[in-house]
């Protein structure tokens, strides 16, 4: 098997478990070139018998901060479709393709981790939140805080946040639009578990070597209680 | 009209039920002391209750009853009697459950802040709202069962939803009382507070949720929420990023971004 090379992604193998490297450090922003990425990443990957388990890990201090918002405004209006008058209409296909991606990576069926360490906002937490599971190290930062610039998580943050940790969090932490620490995350079932920060691969490795023989997805809260409490 | 003229019926009661607006924040209280039971399965008429709802500064809706309690919801005996003079109950109940629908899909949060009994009708008011909030005090039931029948207003629809199969079938065929922890517990309520700070806390919750938000933005992640609740993932997902484009585009022309 020879492992594709990307820019925005590092692609690693090590006895079966797939290993996902938000690679653009410090902030691992997610640019539109990640996620044209991230999308052949997860192609290769479903085609591969070899990979058993995923774990998704940002490089560097950070899993990632999302988006670069100006940025991606920008994109989004030299994309969006108008009409005969000129007036924008539809959605631009690079951001549909972003939530299409999202829910492949939950229908992969080998078990998905995400590590976070450091700060895991916007976009990077909707990544996190269709991840199968969440570990985190101590210390690490949540935040949905679109709605501080006057938008809202796109990529279906919201529908899966609400499916996690119901609606009235999902209220709150969306309109809000603060940050939250791991401890928070905790309580609102975003996260499994906290381990220390040094502690963290080693246990999302060791988690996902316990998953790989027989992971069935409905059996998540099972797993939770087997291998994490 | 000018402008900053405010509608002239901010404040009015109609059935027992209240209705005022502070600062932005609408408050409908129960106002039957002091159980508050509802006359009726439709508590507030449609109509009056869309007309409340409509001012379009509103940024949320605190549902409240007056004094010591939220409700102890409908008066059985009432509906007992309305079915013996052959009024037509199924339209009536039809109509209380469009009334919670109509709360429950606003593009503007609404919190229950329950304080001391919250039963039956009264429930099933406050597991339409988005958020509820309650006192330590608060008591919860569907006695519904004692009279030989269920809560008709979505209630064991909501209760499931929320509390799931187990939890529900108890709390619906035993018709026991549960206190507050216990209905945090089955996820029934959000938050539990001190007796004397369940409307301050409610309110203030509101308003701080909102404050610096503008409609737009809350009317989006209103209506991405009813989506999570009513339609399938693939599609309340591609809705999501529909809304989010929405709010992109106007926020990329309001701070003047020029095409690249």
């Amino acid at each position: 098997m020879k492992i594709p090379e990307f820019s925005t992604i590092e692609l690693g193998f090590d006895e079966g478990i797939g290993l996902l490297g938000l690679n653009s450090p410090p902030s691992n922003t997610m640019t539109m070139e990640f996620f044209k990425e991230f999308a052949s990443v997860l192609d290769f990957i479903r085609d591969q018998k070899e990979f058993r388990a995923l774990i998704i890990s940002g490089r560097g201090r950070h899993y990632s901060s999302g988006a670069d918002v100006p940025v991606l405004l920008k994109d989004i209006l030299k994309r969006t479709p108008t009409d005969a008058g000129g007036l924008s209409e539809g959605v631009p296909d690079f951001l549909s393709n972003n939530y299409k991606s999202l829910m492949m990576l939950e229908s992969l069926s080998i078990p998905v981790i995400s590590a976070i360490r450091g700060v895991c906002l916007g976009s990077a937490l909707e990544l996190a939140l269709f991840s199968h599971f969440r570990l985190c190290g101590e210390e690490a930062v949540f935040g949905l805080p679109e709605a501080s610039f006057n938008l809202i998580p796109g990529l279906g943050g919201i529908y899966k946040l609400c499916s996690i940790s119901g609606q009235a969090t999902a209220l709150e932490r969306v309109l809000k639009g603060s940050t939250f620490t791991a401890e928070d995350a905790l309580k609102y079932r975003i996260v499994d578990k906290i381990v220390p920060k040094k502690a963290l691969m080693p246990a999302a490795l060791a988690f996902a070597r316990e998953l790989m023989p027989d992971f069935r997805p409905g059996k998540r809260s099972l797993y939770i209680k087997k291998y994490l409490s | 009209m000018y402008e900053n003229e405010r509608p002239l019926d901010r404040m009015e009661t109609i059935n027992k039920i209240s209705w005022e607006i502070r600062n932005d924040i609408g408050i409908i209280t129960l106002d039957n002391p002091p159980e508050n039971y509802l006359f009726q399965p439709e508590f507030v008429a449609i109509d009056t209750l869309k007309k409340w709802t409509s001012y379009d500064y509103l940024k949320g809706i605190m549902i409240c009853g007056a004094g010591k309690h939220f409700s102890g919801g409908g008066k059985l005996e009432n509906l007992f009697r309305m079915i013996s003079e052959q009024v037509n109950v199924g339209e009536k109940i039809a109509q209380g459950k469009a009334v919670l629908e109509h709360l429950e899909n606003l593009d503007i949060p609404v919190v229950a802040a329950i304080q001391g009994i919250c039963f039956g009708g009264g429930l099933e008011v406050a597991l339409a709202c988005h958020i509820r909030v309650c006192s330590e005090n608060a008591l919860f039931a569907f006695p519904e069962i004692n009279q030989g029948v269920l809560p008709g207003l979505g209630g064991t629809t909501r209760c499931y939803q929320k509390a799931g199969f187990a939890k529900s079938v108890k709390l619906i065929m035993s018709g026991d009382m549960i206190n507050a922890e216990d209905a945090r517990e089955m996820q029934l309520v959000d938050f539990i507070v001190s007796k004397q700070k369940v409307f301050d806390f409610s309110f203030n919750f509101l308003q701080r949720l909102t404050k610096d938000r503008p409609l737009p933005v809350i009317n989006a992640v209103m209506k991405a929420l009813k989506n999570a609740r009513t339609m399938s993932g693939e599609e309340a997902m591609k809705e999501e990023t529909r809304l989010f484009c929405e709010l992109a585009l106007a926020e990329a022309k309001r701070r003047n971004l020029t095409q690249l």
